[in-house]
């Protein structure tokens, strides 16, 4: 960038000569080539989905049409979409319905969960980096499955456990199975489970960040608080806290935008009671012919979406100033909590228990129910049976183990995984580096606002976009070039996240060092770079391959139902063949943690290093 | 072995001047300290040379080959330079043990294995670092690593080397060693050393010529007893040396061509400089400590505000006429504070400055009336 500056006088001779020297440096031509990309990734989406939301459709126009005494043709451009959705003196009570009492939802629900994550995932990074609690390696392990299975997971076993004969359908779920308890409807569908799943969905997130900053704040700050002698809960209150603060309020606002995005959770255990959220409504809309009307709602959620980042870079921005590494952080004095220290552990054992390991067991048993919620009696037959298992008014196929459909769309949803997460993993070095190297400049803030941006962006929305973007773009319809793509995109921010974070904690000198002994670039980032932060750089592949394995509204407009598994599950789902649609869950979960684990134990690389902890 | 000319050497950063017009010639074979204190621009200038940095005018030549040129448009990249570059925190690789750290360069210059392996067992056994060759940079001491770092620098005969502040993560013992290493290391390999330390005993000590930088402008280039003892400004003079040169201000009127009049510290006293000079306006009379001697017979009377027994020899910082006077006395004396003192000036190596641009005018003695 310097080097574009202060020569007016030079003659164009001279500027030629610096536009060659400035493209001679990596750094320069990665960030001016992901700033290129980005823009494009962005900008065109952006001007479809603002499109779309202007255009009138066909069913729109006839609607338009006798509401309003007008007479538009499909594909006119106009501000209608916006007046009916956001309400006007002939839909007040459409637009509540589908508009504000779903934001009102998606606000109430999305701030619920981000407390819920922040009591959950706070108490227990406290209690692991600054308490002589026991077990400390398997509850820093186990606590961040939630995060790792799909958000879905814990809502389908809340709809095991609680669903009962007085509420919705009237399936007997495992609580009034066993004990003849009927919880009321509240307890089972609508806000509370919502939140309460999210919150602890994300708590793994509120983990991580918080208890980054809590390993690697100075321990000194609090040991000299202990020197002027001021109790335990002082420190807590008026050192550690404020500290924290800013880690706090980006795990906060994190949780707040991926909750107000969140589809799949809301539609297990919310619409059947008739708790309607943004994302719910968005679908039934992209899905009805008012298409107009979704791209609208997309608009308001990204919007959201940019403000709650605004707010977190000013806060992380101020992070930066009072969280350093000294390297002499590791002397922690532990709290001693004595005889409490047991009964903390047993009750968090209980609680990780519920979270992390119950659902693998309820997936495991539901997948065993001759009849559904019925655990007398028992079968393998979901499993091992090598003929249709039929019974149903639906094609189901062979048992599990057998069945071909399942195990081409796992390798379908394999082959994406693989795939986006080389992509997405490789970019994020690339980017990282670029990033890093260039710091300070304009373009490097470009390039990581601009990968950040699609998260943003609702993974319902993202996919509606992209299936705009294929109507015109015919040759990308229906391939896996098309959700290669899709899935790249939408899973660059975290790992140009933690791409970005491993090359800033590597000092320019690092490969200053290989340079001037005539390194080439190639070799410095093979030989040098990538080693050193071998591990975050493996989980930024991770955390995609990951996310990828276990996505469903992000692909399920663009593919057919028999293409990747989760697709496949959903099938399973709305045909209600619940063992069936269990077992592949449970099949999902295990393979999505056999991953994780084994790329952990290889490598060092782990999911939290993937998010952006230290 | 080149000589090193830098010609107008400017960076800017935007609007930051972090160097201005910098020209300086380094002889083959000396040992240059850029010396000044943070931000003065003396990283820059050596990141300049190692071409790690590019300058925004200006030319920089090995010998008469061009590195840089503004001008001609010849920027020659660092790994071309035939350049070492010893970084302030050692920069070594983590995830290389020693040995690796040590062949990485060589491997990269496509040196024979035979080849490479002398050379690494050579530097190995020159910075006594043998035990450690298979450790890992995070297994070593910080004066380990700083060999490592060394050997690492040298392992590829650079033609150049320049040095970063490689000391200042060291302790005070571990760097007094280490500074004789450099020098020895120096007479050892006959190449141009430059290089950087905001510390200005390193610099007296070790270098051939000091290049003293402030707010990214040269202020003196010298050899350290001549920047020690003739100061071109005030400036230099007062952050040279240790304690601190007295300055004190004082109002001078000539009397010859080579004699001045001035009140200096309540007293009347006569300037005799060793030369000619001019005299312009208000001036200021810069005394090292060492030319306050103490003695019962001196000439003027203060008081002792406060004794600093070093153990070889003490200071004594002496209050008079509302000014406190730094003087060095050899062996150890502790003085009651505010107990009566009576000191001279003496020698021929008293500066007088003008307060007004700063520069040196003149030195000479003083007698007191």
């Amino acid at each position: 960038m310097e080097k574009n500056k202060n020569d007016g006088q030079k003659k164009s001779g001279h500027f030629l000569y610096r536009l060659k020297s400035f493209f001679s440096v990596q750094a320069n031509v990665l960030i001016v080539f992901f700033a290129v990309l980005l823009l494009v990734l962005t900008i065109y989406p952006m001007y479809s989905v603002l499109h779309q939301a202007l255009t009138v459709g066909k069913m729109d126009s006839m609607m338009y049409n006798s509401l309003f005494g007008l007479k538009l043709k499909p594909g006119d451009l106009s501000l209608l979409n916006f007046r009916m959705l956001l309400g006007n003196a002939y839909t007040a009570e459409y637009s509540a319905s589908y508009f504000w009492n779903p934001l009102f939802n998606s606000l109430c629900m999305s701030a619920l969960a981000s407390v819920i994550a922040i009591l959950l995932g706070g108490t227990v990074a406290f209690l692991i980096t600054r308490t002589d609690i026991y077990c400390k390696p398997f509850f820093s392990s186990v606590f961040i499955f939630p995060y790792i299975m799909p958000s879905w997971t814990l809502a389908l076993v809340w709809k095991n456990v609680f669903a009962n004969s007085g509420v919705g359908t009237g399936v007997v779920g495992m609580l009034e199975s066993l004990t003849g308890l009927c919880v009321p409807p509240w307890f089972v569908y609508g806000i509370f489970p919502c939140s309460i799943v999210m919150g602890i969905h994300y708590a793994p997130f509120a983990y991580i960040l918080i208890g980054g900053t809590l390993r690697n704040m100075d321990a000194n700050l609090e040991e000299a608080a202990t020197i002027l002698q001021a109790d335990r809960l002082r420190i807590l209150l008026k050192i550690t806290l404020p500290i924290v603060m800013p880690a706090l309020f980006s795990t906060v606002l994190l949780v707040f935008s991926s909750t107000m995005a969140s589809y799949a959770v809301p539609v297990f255990v919310g619409s059947p009671g008739n708790f309607f959220v943004l994302s719910t409504r968005l679908n039934s809309l992209y899905n009805s012919t008012y298409s107009g009307q979704a791209f609208v709602m997309t608009i308001v959620l990204i919007l959201f979406g940019v403000l709650l980042l605004g707010i977190n870079q000013r806060f992380t921005g101020k992070r930066k100033s009072f969280t350093t590494v000294t390297g002499k952080s590791g002397q922690v004095s532990y709290i001693h909590m004595g005889k409490a220290n047991l009964i903390v552990t047993v009750f968090l054992v209980i609680l990780l228990f519920l979270i992390s390991v119950f659902p693998i067991i309820s997936f495991a048993l539901e997948s065993l129910c001759e009849t559904q919620g019925d655990y007398s009696h028992l079968t393998l037959r979901y499993w091992l049976s090598r003929e249709n298992i039929g019974g149903y008014a639906v094609n189901v196929g062979n048992g599990i183990l057998f069945n071909k459909s399942i195990w081409s769309a796992l390798g379908g949803s394999f082959r994406l995984s693989l795939i986006v997460s080389l992509i997405v993993g490789t970019c994020g070095v690339l980017i990282g580096y670029a990033v890093a190297r260039k710091r300070g400049t304009k373009l490097a803030s470009l390039v990581s606002g601009l990968a950040f941006f699609p998260y943003l962006v609702p993974s319902m929305a993202f996919g509606a976009i992209f299936l705009a973007v294929a109507s015109r773009l015919t040759f990308l319809r229906g391939t896996l070039l098309l959700l290669i793509l899709v899935g790249s995109i939408k899973y660059l921010p975290f790992a140009s996240r933690s791409g970005t974070n491993a090359m800033m904690q590597l000092s320019g000198e690092i490969e200053e060092a290989a340079m001037i002994v005539g390194a080439s670039w190639p070799r410095r980032m093979l030989r040098i770079l990538f080693p050193i932060q071998k591990s975050s750089f493996i989980s930024g592949y991770l955390l995609p391959f990951v996310s990828c394995m276990r996505e469903l509204s992000l692909f399920i407009l663009l593919t057919t139902s028999g293409t990747l598994i989760t697709t496949l599950l959903s099938y399973f789902d709305e045909k209600a063949v619940s063992q069936m649609s269990n077992g592949i869950n449970l099949l999902i979960v295990i393979i999505v943690l056999l991953v994780n684990f084994i790329i952990n134990k290889l490598t060092g690389a782990s999911i939290d290093k993937g998010v952006g902890g230290n | 072995m080149p000589r090193i000319t830098l010609t107008n050497v400017t960076k800017q950063w935007g609007k930051f001047t972090a160097v201005d017009n910098l020209s300086l010639d380094i002889e083959d074979g000396s040992f240059i300290t850029l010396l000044g204190s943070s931000g003065c621009g003396k990283t820059t200038t050596l990141r300049m040379i190692a071409g790690l940095e590019t300058p925004t005018w200006g030319e920089i030549r090995f010998d008469d080959k061009l590195m840089f040129s503004s001008e001609k448009n010849i920027n020659v990249p660092a790994a071309r330079r035939e350049v070492g570059f010893l970084f302030q925190n050692y920069a070594l690789w983590p995830h290389m043990t020693v040995v690796q750290n040590i062949a990485f360069g060589l491997e990269t210059l496509k040196w024979k294995k035979s080849d490479i392996q002398a050379r690494v067992d050579e530097m190995l056994s020159i910075m006594q670092i043998e035990p450690f060759a298979k450790r890992y940079p995070a297994e070593l001491s910080g004066g380990q690593q700083q060999r490592v770092a060394i050997a690492r620098t040298l392992a590829p005969r650079p033609r150049v080397l320049l040095m970063d502040e490689p000391l200042s993560n060291l302790d005070a013992k571990l760097r007094g060693e280490m500074r004789t290493e450099l020098k020895r290391l120096h007479r050892d390999m006959k190449s141009t050393f430059v290089y950087v330390t905001h510390d200005q005993l390193e610099a007296m000590t070790l270098s051939t010529k000091i290049c003293l930088m402030n707010e990214g402008k040269l202020q003196q280039y010298a050899p350290p007893l001549t920047v020690y003892n003739s100061p071109a400004n005030l400036f230099v003079a007062d952050f040279v040396g240790n304690p601190a040169m007295n300055i004190i201000e004082t109002t001078a009127k000539k009397t010859s061509d080579t004699t001045a009049e001035l009140t200096l510290l309540g007293h009347k006293a006569v300037f005799q400089a060793n030369a000619p000079f001019d005299l312009a306006g208000d001036t200021a009379l810069g005394i090292r400590p060492e030319f306050l001697p103490i003695s019962d017979h001196g000439d003027l009377e203060g008081q002792a505000y406060s004794t600093l027994p070093a153990g070889m020899e003490t200071t004594v910082k002496i209050k008079i006429a509302g000014q406190i006077l730094s003087s060095v006395v050899f062996g150890a004396i502790d003085y009651e504070t505010d107990q009566k003192i009576r000191f001279s000036i003496s020698g021929a190596g008293i500066l007088l400055f003008s307060r007004l641009s700063g520069q040196l005018l003149a030195s000479g003695r003083i007698s007191i009336q």
